[in-house]
């Protein structure tokens, strides 16, 4: 149980974001139950539990598309809990998703240029003059757009329609899209879901590289337990709506508790 | 700049040979071209651009015509220079009702703007109908009309221009940028940052504008109307022309107008005897074209890039 408590004594400036006993119900179902754990700044927090443990859940909370029944979400010491999504992004927290979502219809480049104009301010006038402001805004966006797709390689494909790319770059361009927004905190869902090993492998790289380059505190779910053992640097175990541990990957590998979760009880 | 001018002058040109060489009938026929395409692009901008169906375009467009009949008649006594100005007055008027309207159905996703705009459509016909002094379901008579046809055609022509400019603009702007967004993935683009209602409800408040603006126009084109120059039947022909034109497209938009205005006047010279044929050749030419093209004549592009691709001018 001591692991449960390890995070209390941190101060707050030092946390990204406070969860508290957070729960949500479905039906009679209780699909979170009183969960709470913090996540420091810079650093690479998973959050795992076998099928069924409301892993998902919990990050649709965090991300405003379910309101939480009770409890609290503090991000960077600001009340979230009943935001909206848009808002949550404003505030710097950017997701992306399970099943990938990108504008399917748009090219490469105009994903990420809406993802970037969403933190500009518009002008009405602007835009029906065409005034040099119009100009300029729009060369600013494009530029900017570009650069972050060169650094991820993708720039080659910016004229192609998003859905013309392959599984992996469609991931890698979702995970673009979500730092245009320009968050302090990138929470990602499953992003190894349907991946080879060398494109996991790839992916721990990237997660490593985004994480050190703009200065991000990262959220990840996942499945893959070596993914997430060799990432993060710390780990809360949910199971059944409930967090049964939280602590570094070495101590949650080896807890009998998270254990019996992913393989069941030991019967002799 | 070159284009600017280009465009000015087929207008004149076009203006001066309808206004000496062709007969009032045409002449007609060319304003409620005019007039739909302002109504097609109104809905395009709702419709094509943000995916959000509008089945009740009629009654924006009963809003802003009746608007405008009764500013002219009881306010303005009967100057027809104040057209413009009355025109103007409708085209807010119907924004004030989308802004009305917008304000519960896009709490909801889904398909409920629809619904609610059909019933919004109902209500105002059914109001003006139960109205005495805007006469009821006699209708609405004795409108000030432009004295000559050029005055019309100039404010028409300058209202559809400056229309189109400014959807078109929209389009290619943050603005259409955010709607083709949340068109495409209302989660993710929701996830990105953007509003969904408030862009929803400035995309339909827009589209409302631009409706009462034709419906504006279009009372002081008739000098008649009635609550039933605005039946469900309307809106149909509205969303008909922006789905046939293309949606998401504005040039398709009001070549959509053109060819729906002029198609059925030019049917009515077909040998009709006991039967009306022209009834039976008008859907049957939608069917076809839906089946040939069901993403409309242009799909999202615009006339320009479509000639560009078919390399018949310079890119």
């Amino acid at each position: 149980m001591s692991l449960l408590d390890s995070n209390k004594t941190v101060m707050n400036d030092s946390l990204m974001m406070d969860v508290k006993n957070l729960s949500i119900q479905f039906g009679g179902l209780k699909a979170v139950d009183e969960v709470s754990f913090s996540i420091r700044k810079n650093e690479i927090f998973g959050l795992i539990g076998p099928n069924g443990a409301g892993k998902t859940t919990v990050f649709n909370m965090l991300s405003g598309f379910y309101q939480a029944d009770s409890g609290e979400i503090l991000f960077a010491n600001q009340n979230i809990t009943s935001l909206k999504p848009h808002a949550v992004n404003k505030l710097g927290a950017a997701r992306t998703f399970q099943n990938i979502r990108l504008f399917k219809g748009l090219t490469v480049l105009e994903n990420v240029v809406v993802a970037m104009q969403q933190k500009h301010e518009h002008m009405w006038h602007d835009s029906l003059l065409k005034t040099e402001k119009f100009h300029k805004l729009e060369k600013e966006l494009v530029e900017k757009s570009i650069d972050l797709l060169k650094i991820f390689n993708l720039d080659q494909f910016k004229n192609d329609q998003a859905d013309s790319l392959p599984y992996g770059s469609q991931r890698k361009l979702e995970i673009v899209r979500a730092l245009a927004t320009g968050p302090q905190l990138l929470m990602l869902d499953e992003p190894a879901a349907g991946m080879n090993l060398s494109e996991k492998a790839a992916l721990k790289d990237l997660i490593h590289f985004i994480k050190n380059k703009f200065n991000l505190t990262i959220l990840l779910i996942e499945h893959d337990m070596k993914l997430v053992m060799n990432i993060c640097d710390r780990i809360a175990v949910l199971h059944r709506g409930k967090k049964i541990a939280e602590g570094i990957p070495a101590d949650i590998k080896t807890l009998p508790v998270v254990i019996e979760a992913y393989l069941g009880k030991k019967v002799i | 700049m070159k284009k600017l001018i280009i465009f000015l002058g087929s207008v004149i040109v076009l203006g001066i040979v309808l206004n000496f060489a062709l007969n009032s009938y045409i002449q007609a026929i060319v304003i409620s071209f005019m007039i739909n395409a302002i109504m097609a692009l109104s809905l395009n901008v709702i419709t094509g651009l943000a995916d959000q169906f509008s089945l009740g375009h009629a009654g924006l467009m009963a809003v802003g015509a009746y608007t405008s009949a009764i500013l002219s008649k009881e306010v303005f006594a009967d100057h027809w220079y104040l057209i413009p100005v009355t025109v103007l007055c409708a085209g807010l008027t119907a924004a004030i009702v989308g802004y009305l309207i917008s304000l519960p159905s896009f709490k909801l996703k889904g398909d409920y703007l629809a619904i609610v705009t059909l019933g919004m459509a109902e209500i105002v016909r059914v109001l003006l109908l139960n109205w005495n002094h805007v006469g009821g379901p006699r209708g609405y008579n004795g409108i000030i009309k432009f004295p000559e046809f050029s005055y019309a055609y100039i404010f028409v022509v300058t209202l559809l221009s400056l229309v189109f400019v400014a959807c078109y603009r929209l389009k290619y702007s943050w603005f259409g940028r955010n709607l083709w967004a949340l068109n495409e993935d209302d989660i993710a683009a929701e996830v990105m940052g953007l509003d969904l209602t408030k862009t929803k409800r400035q995309a339909f408040v827009i589209s409302s504008f631009m409706a009462g603006l034709g419906g504006g126009i279009y009372s002081h084109h008739l000098g008649y109307i009635s609550p039933n120059s605005f039946s469900f039947l309307v809106s149909t022909q509205i969303l008909i022309m922006a789905v046939l034109g293309g949606l998401g497209s504005m040039s398709g938009s009001v070549i959509a107008a053109l060819i729906l205005t002029i198609l059925p006047e030019a049917l009515r010279s077909l040998p009709t005897g006991s039967l009306d044929i022209r009834m039976i050749v008008f859907p049957i030419i939608l069917i076809a074209m839906m089946i040939l093209r069901p993403q409309g004549i242009f799909g999202r592009s615009e006339l320009i890039n479509f000639c560009k691709e078919k390399k018949w001018i310079k890119s």
